[in-house]
């Protein structure tokens, strides 16, 4: 019986490793995966918001612009806090403002690591403890530019602003269409703080918060100290009460740690669950085709004068787990050379990622549920198969079939991604049809022992109940030809053995 | 040892029955015929003899076994739907069939190339059957049929579909396979290749048999017919159903096609003739063909209704 099986399962696998179509499909994915970073690097264009600011008195305009500069250091800083401490670099200068992981960035941190040299500074600094491994500091990109005001508008008449700005706020409607917009245009009035005036904003669509917030914080703080000199308080004093901050202390989990360590060794099991999916829509789909000639092509009675239905199913089976297999282990190999061509980042990256599977535990664990999901979803497809006359009539069936297979995969990768919907994860996990798929993905985020024996048990079960009443409409449709079986039909060949 | 037993074997599907209480038992080398109409059986049969279906009731012997795929290699059969894997080349689909009957690859391979050689194929080996002639194809199924030199080889309509070189090719195998000692059954509608081929026949009719044995018996199951050329009619005789006469000659000789009453031996009517004195010029026995014994049984609404000849 093994001989046969292996005859038939290695007569499928050649026949579908031999399609042209098998290799071009295969490549398809590690093109993609390659391809789109690749082409956002290219295609993708610059975020950086174009501002212009018109100030009458010219006194709120540096205002806004050092806080927009002040928040752009500040990230910077955060940024290279983060990068220091990920790569133990902030003992090159333990003193310095960025080696500090202990609070949220105030001013008085972000004007001493400007006076301290700000960023080339800290690189350089830096760079006496950095290896051949370490990789370059990825500088935020700016969120603001300051485009200069053209005198025509900075001593236009503010009644006549509208006019002028909209051409450059809106280009495709009312200027040049192929000018990129201007993105906010701000004017303050004369006076501003000191009597009833209102300050305007034009954008090229719905503002950022990112960039109403501080402005906001700016004119506030102006008004603020307006009216507190206004109660007598003197101006150095107004101006002082306005700038008070509280200092607040963080403790969060080092970089690669909590949320993002999850996230990241979430990534490898997530991806496992999503080429279970695709190779199975893949190989299983072929494995269809093929036995759907054999039938087409009455050859289905030959093969059966030489060995059981049940040796060609689970030929067909073994068959298609070989293919999915292959199909995983060239995706694994492209995975492995993007590895050692990337190093720095991805390595890093891919050194976390890959860390679940250091458990041997965990490698069985994803071992099982991948093959079981294999043979559980490659069974429905046969009997499929065997039920079918053409790809047409299969097609009627399988559709249907595969959307309710895959659907939920969305919600799956979406729960574990934004770690939310562990109810709905926790419910997949114990339907049969979605054990593989949920229990894949959910690996990396940690999973109950009993758990996994659980749904492992039951998923065994159910391919169990499914081997024995699929294998019946498998052996009973082989021969038959003609009218498709309908759902009582269907029933009725589940529940006795025919032959 | 016979080849091939059935005994009392009936198949039902849900209400209708297929295949009635059939018994038959072909021996050691044999070309045995399973001769019916469409629907009368056959493929049934066959299929049960192969395992593929399990008979209701009855019990069936395959080279002294149950039927199973442990006989895989001692068998042969080609089905009357054939078709082969497109993708495949032609000395590949004969050795992938070759091993499951149990063959070795190497073994396999070497029976299938001389078939192939013998069947005019051996430079078309490696194509792929989809870039073969369709009669191409069907020599490389015949040669996956016999590429293990099955001992019992079952063929469920083998000449359809073939064209006539390819029938020619067919029935030459056929008698190889049988003077190598393989036993030959082989169900057809078709009476002319029978007649040339068959040691014994069986004639089956909605599942029943109704008839079992050799050709001249089965031409005995209708009356013999004469045709005779004489002056006087021979009606005068016992024993003759009916005599048209044609239209007689300047001397009076006229031609007679004599029916004869079922039972009579012909050799009793010209005895008869002789000494009546009924001066002859012609005296030929007809042959009755298996396509007038097929169509008598099979079109006699009694007969194929009890499964027994009149």
């Amino acid at each position: 019986m093994i001989r046969n099986i292996l005859l038939v399962a290695l007569r499928e696998f050649r026949q579908i490793t031999g399609m042209r179509s098998f290799w071009l499909t295969l490549l398809i994915l590690p093109i993609v995966f390659a391809g789109g970073p690749i082409a956002s690097k290219v295609l993708g264009s610059d975020d950086t918001q174009r501002v212009m600011l018109i100030d009458a008195d010219g006194r709120e305009a540096t205002a806004i612009r050092n806080r927009l500069d002040g928040d752009r250091q500040r990230r910077i800083l955060t940024a290279l806090s983060r990068y220091a401490q990920r790569y133990a670099l902030d003992r090159a200068n333990p003193t310095a403002v960025w080696a500090q992981h202990d609070r949220l960035y105030g001013e008085a941190d972000v004007a001493a690591f400007v006076k301290a040299g700000g960023l080339p500074a800290a690189l350089a600094a830096m760079k006496r403890l950095a290896t051949p491994e370490t990789p370059a500091f990825d500088l935020p990109e700016a969120d603001f530019t300051m485009v200069p005001t053209p005198p025509s508008i900075a001593t236009a008449d503010p009644v006549a602003l509208d006019r002028l700005l909209k051409p450059l706020v809106q280009p495709g409607e009312f200027g040049d269409k192929k000018a990129r917009p201007l993105d906010y245009a701000v004017y303050i009035p004369r006076g501003f703080g000191t009597r009833a005036t209102v300050a305007r904003l034009w954008s090229s669509e719905q503002p950022g918060a990112d960039f109403v917030q501080p402005l906001q914080s700016v004119l506030t703080q102006r008004l603020r100290i307006a009216y507190l000199q206004s109660t007598g308080l003197a101006p150095e004093q107004a101006a002082a009460a306005t700038t008070l901050v509280p200092s607040i202390a963080i403790s969060t989990p080092a970089p690669g740690g909590g949320r993002e360590r999850m996230l990241v060794r979430s990534i490898v099991p997530l991806l496992s669950a999503y080429i279970l999916l695709m190779s199975l829509l893949l190989s299983g789909n072929w494995v269809l085709q093929g036995l759907v000639e054999e039938r087409s092509n009455k050859l289905i009675e030959t093969v059966l004068a030489c060995i059981s239905p049940d040796e060609l199913l689970y030929g067909k089976l073994a068959g298609t787990v070989a293919v999915g297999l292959t199909m995983v282990a060239v995706w694994g190999l492209c995975a492995t050379g993007a590895a050692f061509a990337t190093q720095g980042a991805v390595g890093e990256f891919l050194r976390m990622a890959l860390a679940p599977l250091a458990s041997p535990w965990i490698i069985l664990v994803m071992l099982y549920f991948f093959l079981a999901g294999y043979l559980m979803v490659s069974m429905i497809l046969l009997a499929i198969g065997a039920m079918s006359d053409s790809m047409r009539d299969a097609q009627s069936y399988l559709t249907p079939v595969l959307m309710v297979i895959a659907m939920p995969f969305t919600i799956v990768a979406q729960g574990i991604l934004s770690n939310t919907g562990a109810t709905a994860l926790k419910v997949l996990t114990w339907i049969p049809l979605y054990t593989p798929f949920t229990m894949l993905a959910r690996l990396g985020s940690g999973v109950s022992i009993w758990e996994i024996f659980g749904s492992a048990l039951t998923l065994a079960a159910f391919i169990a109940i499914e081997f024995v009443l699929l294998a019946r409409v498998f052996r009973a449709s082989l021969l038959n030809a003609g009218q498709k079986p309908n759902l009582a039909a269907l029933a009725r060949l589940m529940q006795r053995d025919s032959a | 040892m016979d080849a091939l037993v059935l005994d009392d074997v009936t198949k039902r599907f849900g209400e209708k029955t297929v295949v009635d209480a059939l018994s038959f038992a072909v021996r050691p080398g044999e070309i045995f015929g399973f001769l019916g109409g469409n629907g009368a059986g056959k493929t049934t049969s066959l299929r049960m003899v192969l395992d593929i279906l399990r008979p209701t009731s009855g019990r069936i012997a395959v080279l002294g076994c149950s039927p199973g795929r442990e006989n895989a290699g001692d068998l042969g059969f080609m089905p009357e739907e054939r078709g082969l894997y497109r993708g495949m080349s032609a000395i590949d689909t004969v050795i992938y069939f070759g091993r499951l009957k149990g063959m070795t690859a190497m073994a396999a391979r070497s029976k299938g190339q001389d078939l192939l050689e013998r069947f005019g194929l051996a430079r078309s080996a490696k194509m792929q059957i989809d870039k073969l002639s369709k009669g191409m194809a069907q020599k490389v199924q015949l040669a996956a049929t016999l590429v293990n030199s099955p001992k019992l080889l079952l063929l469920d309509e083998p000449f359809s579909g073939l064209d006539p070189v390819n029938q020619g090719l067919l029935e030459d195998e056929v008698l190889h396979a049988a003077r190598d000692g393989a036993t030959v059954v082989f169900s057809t509608h078709v009476m002319q290749h029978a007649e040339r081929l068959c040691d014994r026949l069986l004639l089956l009719s909605r599942g029943r048999k109704i008839f079992e044995g050799t050709q001249s018996e089965a031409g005995g199951l209708l009356p013999a017919r004469l045709r005779i050329v004489a002056r006087d009619t021979p009606m005068r005789c016992p024993g003759i159903d009916r005599a048209d006469a044609g239209d007689a000659d300047a001397d009076g000789w006229r031609a007679y096609d004599v029916t004869l009453c079922e039972g009579i031996d012909p050799a009793d009517v010209l005895q008869c003739m002789t000494e009546q004195g009924i001066t002859l010029r012609r005296f030929d026995q007809q042959r009755v063909s298996l396509h007038e014994v097929f169509i008598h049984l099979v079109g006699n609404p009694s007969v194929a209704a009890t499964g027994q000849p009149a």
